[in-house]
């Protein structure tokens, strides 16, 4: 009996181990498309008539809404130029673009995963959602020659040309951010004291970073106190009393936790402290934060964008409103009016690789990183006035002109002076 | 059947099967393409978490939420280890020495509390882990996370990366559930299986349950570390979302799935944690959420014991359709495979190893 056991026990393990070893080979599901050696045979991924981009991004879990909306946009643009026959290349050929687009969860594990599946199927990975998951097959993608550019994530390490030679992030970094609006304020005919309250890792820091450079050498403006809070922290009106002693009339918010803004709002309103608030793009939202946080109560709220917004009301009317619309429902199955701006984001990644692939001569990799980093003032579709795409500036994403709004009671509007 | 039986119960037929497993363990990684090695070292460093797992609650029957987060540290006590340049053997005695003692302090505390209090103590760590991670930036790179590059294949060996990722993890994932395997199958695994039956017959024959609970649960965290620095080998890059309490949720339902209290049933839950994801992918990555689901019900239903039972479904399958019953093994339940493997070693019962300690005996 125990003999029995044993041996079952050990012809099973075998028996495991080859199942393992069948399904993992299973999975590899004829990916290894044999590359031709010889550097100037056309990389993997792309052919005569069609290139493959590839996108890990979280299609499920929390962040599942702004991922979906990361391939969403980018399906979108594809699939109207796909329907008007392709892109013409800088080759002279023209080729469709084909979409390869996995889910990560937002798990840095499976999205190494997903590279390591897509690296010799796509031509490059672009417009993947997440700091986390981008960095981590961001060696890899270096190791492996991979383009994977063009990603939504606000981490200067991809914009580095040293340390990062295969990657090019798309959205401002977070110093690009409180740096617009630090200069706006500099521009100020009148004297302004800020108060300064940041969430204490590299975000906050990154935005009292751009700030602090925005409004150098300018003698009107004195920083009148700094606190930060961290990012678990339920509550921060113990340091809103003590900015609010300050007296300061702008207060620059660097906070990324929706309800902490929230709370924020109400309470400086409690204590009767009424400046000009500051608020970075992703915790900016009126219909989400400001109106619940009442913040018409402020002389002025602040943000920053590059993209138009696809709920405000005169977006649908506009042309190029329209049609991305149209292209969202028609070709990428998104039906409904995005809340999320990376439908918009992705889209304009889809627009801008658009200008890169009619730059490339060869259809290789090296040749595509060099068309890549060579776009300058490229206005994408949606394109909020005055915002433009430059890849060409080392340290910097391809989008890092950023311009402030200001709250209007209802929506945003551009804010060229300080009033 | 029966010829089959009489077959695989030769000693040199078992000796052979283990030479063969052997040598396909030394040759996979030269056999595949890189994308392949890299799923199963992945596969690999899940077993191990999934090993880990079974320990405290397949063979201990202590529900454990956090096996994630003793994972995650491993990982970040590599990178760490790795960015000050520390030497790689003392790097991995780290690894797994400081989530041991994390999981011996936490479980000293919690054990006392059994039952479902365990449970929720544990659901603590990754909540309380991954802002914590967050904080502590000097330590962790804060949420931007933390890379280490330690496992490239080195010059001598003539491989690639891939295939030496792969054999560390073979190598040093084989001894953990070599490792293991004596553990849960020595005395103190018929100890643990007396706890998980019924602690009040264990503290009649002298074996704490206290005591042994926090074993479990130091080895289970012990071994969470090995698989997080099996995870820094694979992946190389770590991050506050590594120990997300969700990936905590799902490294369960892998052992489940692979069958619980089992060996190869952990390989099996690795397995499932690391390619259900991608072959969902292949489907339909937009429904990967619901096809995982979808998979785990189904698994659940068919196979209530996890893939491990079956070999055995099969085998009753075949008994009952030729009349005979040579295997009237009732497809056992976690907790019978070891009560089963008691009795089949001469139903002595257990030693009453360790002294009995009143001032422990508590709740029974």
């Amino acid at each position: 009996m125990t003999r029995i056991r044993r041996g079952m026990r050990a012809a099973s393990v075998v028996a495991g181990i080859g199942i393992v070893a069948v399904l993992a080979a299973g999975c590899r599901g004829g990916g290894d498309t044999p590359s031709e050696s010889g550097s100037s045979a056309p990389s993997p991924g792309i052919t005569d008539t069609s290139v493959a981009l590839g996108i890990t991004t979280p299609l499920s879990g929390a962040t599942a809404g702004p991922g979906t909306c990361t391939v969403a946009g980018i399906t979108a643009y594809f699939g109207a130029k796909n329907a008007d026959g392709g892109i013409e290349f800088g080759d002279g050929k023209t080729r469709t673009v084909e979409i390869n687009a996995l889910d990560d969860g937002y798990d840095p594990q499976k999205a190494k995963a997903n590279f390591d599946q897509l690296k010799d199927k796509v031509f490059a990975m672009t417009s993947g959602l997440g700091t986390p998951t981008n960095r981590a097959y961001r060696e890899a993608a270096i190791a492996d020659e991979v383009p994977q550019v063009l990603i939504q994530t606000g981490d200067p390490i991809f914009s580095n040309q040293q340390e990062s030679p295969w990657q090019l992030g798309f959205v401002p970094i977070y110093q690009n951010e409180g740096e617009a609006f630090g200069k706006l304020l500099a521009s100020s005919s009148e004297n302004h004291t800020v108060a300064i309250l940041a969430q204490n890792d590299d975000y906050g820091e990154g935005y009292v970073e751009g700030f602090k450079k925005g409004i150098e050498g300018a003698s009107n403006i004195t920083i009148a106190k700094e606190l930060t809070y961290e990012a678990t922290d339920t509550t921060v009106d113990a340091q809103l009393t003590e900015l609010a002693s300050t007296k300061a009339d702008v207060f620059f918010n660097a906070m990324s936790i929706t309800p902490l803004v929230i709370s924020a709002l109400q309470k400086a309103q409690e204590i009767n402290w009424l400046p000009s608030w500051f608020l970075p793009s992703n915790t900016s939202s009126p219909g989400a934060i400001l109106e619940p946080g009442g913040a018409s109560a402020f002389p002025g709220v602040y943000t920053v964008a590059f993209a138009q917004s696809a709920s405000a009301p005169t977006f649908a009317d506009s042309e190029e409103g329209k049609t991305f619309l149209a292209d969202l429902k028609e070709y990428a199955d998104y039906p409904d009016v995005p809340a999320f701006p990376h439908c918009v984001w992705s889209y304009q990644i889809g627009a801008v690789l658009d200008q890169v692939f009619q730059k490339m001569t060869e259809p290789t990799r090296d040749n595509f990183m060099e068309a890549l980093r060579s776009i300058k003032d490229y206005v994408a579709p949606l394109m909020l006035e005055g915002s433009s795409v430059d890849t060409t500036v080392d340290g910097q994403p391809a989008v890092s002109s950023v311009i402030v709004q200001k709250y209007n009671g209802k929506g945003y509007a551009t804010a060229d002076t300080w009033e | 059947m029966s010829s089959a039986a009489s077959l695989v119960q030769k000693p040199w037929v078992r000796w052979a099967s283990l030479a063969v497993l052997v040598v396909l363990l030394l040759v996979i990684p030269l056999l595949f393409d890189a994308t392949t090695n890299a799923t199963l070292a992945r596969i690999g460093v899940f077993a191990v978490a999934v090993l880990g797992l079974n320990v405290v609650m397949g063979y201990t029957g202590q529900v454990s939420l956090g096996q994630i987060f003793f994972l995650g540290l491993g990982a970040y006590v590599t990178a760490y280890g790795v960015s000050q340049d520390w030497n790689i053997v003392l790097v991995f005695i780290l690894a797994c020495l400081i989530p041991a003692v994390a999981g011996l302090l936490i479980a000293l505390a919690a054990a006392r509390l059994g039952g479902l209090a365990i449970a929720m103590v544990t659901i603590a760590l990754p909540i309380v882990g991954v802002p914590l991670a967050k904080r502590l930036s000097e330590f962790t790179g804060g949420s931007q996370g933390v890379s280490a590059q330690f496992s490239d294949a080195p010059d001598w060996s003539g491989l690639a990366d891939d295939q030496w990722q792969l054999y560390l993890v073979i190598l040093i994932g084989g001894i953990t559930f070599l490792l293991t395997r004596n553990l849960v199958h020595g005395k103190y695994g018929r100890a643990f299986a007396i706890v998980k039956g019924n602690e009040a017959v264990a503290s009649s024959m002298g074996i704490s349950p206290y005591r042994y609970k926090v074993l479990a649960f130091t080895v289970a965290s012990l071994i969470g570390g090995v698989s997080g620095f099996l995870y820094m080998v694979v992946i190389q890059y770590t991050s506050p979302e590594t120990m997300s309490f969700a990936h905590s949720i799902q490294l369960l339902a892998s052992m489940v799935i692979g069958g619980a209290g089992s060996i190869l049933g952990s390989v099996l839950g690795g397995a499932y944690y690391v390619l259900v994801p991608q072959l969902t992918n292949i489907i339909d990555p937009n429904l990967t959420a619901l096809l995982q689901g979808a998979i785990l019900l189904l698994v659940l239903f068919v196979l209530p014991g996890g893939l491990v039972s079956l070999p055995r479904l099969w085998r009753r399958r075949r008994g009952k359709g030729s009349g005979t019953s040579p295997s009237p093994l009732p497809a056992p339940t976690s907790e019978d495979t070891v009560s089963i493997a008691l009795g089949s070693r001469g139903s002595t019962p257990p030693p009453p190893t360790p002294p009995t300690e009143s001032e422990e005996r508590q709740d029974t």
